[in-house]
């Protein structure tokens, strides 16, 4: 099966770390779901143009977290996401995408009273008619 | 602790024109090595050592933590499949089943049904002689045919040269399926950076003989940048290529705006804005140009470079 991870060249961030993040959200968001048979080491490896070595760290801590287990002989399966790590994903996830807009904010020296605003508009627009 | 499945220790040889060596390589069992390197490199003096069609003046090798200075032993040999640079001759007016016949004599592991999978996929024609096949063809048949023998080491010289992008990508299919089902090596030159990055647990960069270094690939990943800053002139550029050392050509691109080469990029982009220099963007280096630096003598700087072994 096909993983729909996507690597930043260009980032300052480890290769295993993103692949390890990316991989985390898709099984904790429900993307990949509970049971999933994931592609073996070597095949993902020429996916994403890596080592077997990288994604065999990512597999291991993501086994040691819980959310995969490996059968002897059949290959590497998606075990079941606790409703509290799905939670703590939520928070995270959001926690981040506002930090880095926040940061751009500041890299074209948004003041705090205009980032309000615009947050406050953003929020209102994308909310209107949900409630 | 992984297993070596090849070791080379200060191996010397003498060629009419060149030496290669002293190598001293440690080659892991169960990985893919990439040996990269210009052309005369030595990589395929290194592939013949390994299959004792010459022999080093110096030095020892290991097959698997053996060292075998009388001849390679018959097992030995038999879990050894070799795809040579160029097509041997003495196959050339046998057909495709003729030549398969004669190899599977040789290997005790021959899968038959395997190679004809193979075969059907690449689209090798049976009935011709292998003499009269296109080089892509050949080179078609010459990889089926080393991977039927179900080797446990696999060497490979520059296995991609004459193959079509389609049976290109087929065949970075088919090793990477071997190596999911076995735990073979696989040590294989190249000119293909696309194969590098596709295929290679490890790369060898060789020039001139020597050994430049070894390195898991993605240790490589995102360990040089581009960078583009704001200088006036060539002298501010200077006196800020003089406070940055270890990064390398320094150039004016336009009035106004210079551009150099650095590794570890975030770990000095702070001292950069510290000096009042204003950074306009980055990019990481690709991994051609990464081992282009390196073979210009700009060794990466490896934090875990052995990583897993």
């Amino acid at each position: 099966m096909w993983i729909p991870i996507q690597i930043n060249e260009n980032s300052a961030e480890p290769l295993y770390h993103q692949i390890e993040t990316q991989l985390r959200s898709l099984i904790i968001s429900g993307v990949i779901t509970e049971g999933t048979l994931l592609p073996s080491i070597r095949e993902f490896s020429a996916d994403l143009k890596c080592s077997v070595i990288t994604v065999r760290r990512v597999y291991q801590d993501l086994e040691n977290e819980g959310l995969l287990r490996t059968r002897q002989g059949t290959g590497t399966f998606v075990s079941h996401v606790g409703d509290g790590a799905m939670e703590g994903y939520k928070q995270d996830a959001v926690r981040k995408a506002l930090e880095s807009a926040v940061e751009v904010a500041q890299s074209v020296q948004c003041s705090f009273d205009e980032l309000q605003q615009i947050f406050q508009e953003i929020v209102e627009r994308k909310y209107k008619g949900l409630e | 602790m992984v297993q070596m499945a090849i070791e080379l220790r200060n191996v010397r040889k003498e060629r009419r024109n060149k030496t290669i060596g002293p190598l001293t390589l440690n080659l892991p069992q169960g990985y893919i090595t990439a040996l990269v390197g210009q052309n005369g490199s030595g990589k395929s003096t290194l592939l013949h050592m390994l299959l004792q069609l010459t022999n080093p003046e110096e030095g020892e090798i290991h097959w698997f933590e053996n060292k075998h200075e009388s001849g390679l032993p018959l097992e030995l040999r038999q879990a050894i499949a070799y795809v040579p640079e160029i097509s041997l001759t003495e196959e050339n007016h046998w057909t495709t089943m003729d030549a398969a016949r004669f190899r599977s004599h040789w290997y005790p592991l021959w899968d038959n049904a395997y190679l004809e999978e193979l075969l059907t996929k690449f689209e090798v024609p049976r009935n011709l002689t292998l003499g009269r096949m296109s080089k892509g063809e050949r080179r078609k048949f010459e990889i089926a045919a080393a991977l039927a023998a179900c080797p446990s080491l696999l060497l490979l010289d520059e296995p991609s040269s004459g193959l079509d992008p389609f049976a290109w990508k087929m065949m970075i299919e088919m090793l990477t399926r071997y190596m999911d089902k076995s735990n073979a090596t696989i040590i294989m030159s190249t000119h293909n950076v696309e194969e590098v990055r596709r295929l290679a647990d490890y790369i060898v960069l060789m020039h001139q003989g020597q050994v430049l270094g070894m390195a898991e690939k993605d240790s490589l990943f995102g360990l040089w940048s581009e960078v583009w800053i704001h200088a006036n002139d060539e002298e501010e550029l200077a006196d800020l290529a003089a406070e940055l050392p270890g990064s390398v050509h320094f150039a004016m691109e336009t009035p106004g705006v210079a551009s150099f080469i650095t590794q570890q990029f975030q770990q000095i982009e702070e001292r950069i804005h510290s000096l009042g220099v204003k950074v306009i963007k980055s990019r990481s280096l690709e991994l051609d140009e990464i081992l282009s630096l390196w073979t210009q003598g700009h060794r990466p700087i490896l934090i875990d470079q052995m990583r897993g072994v």
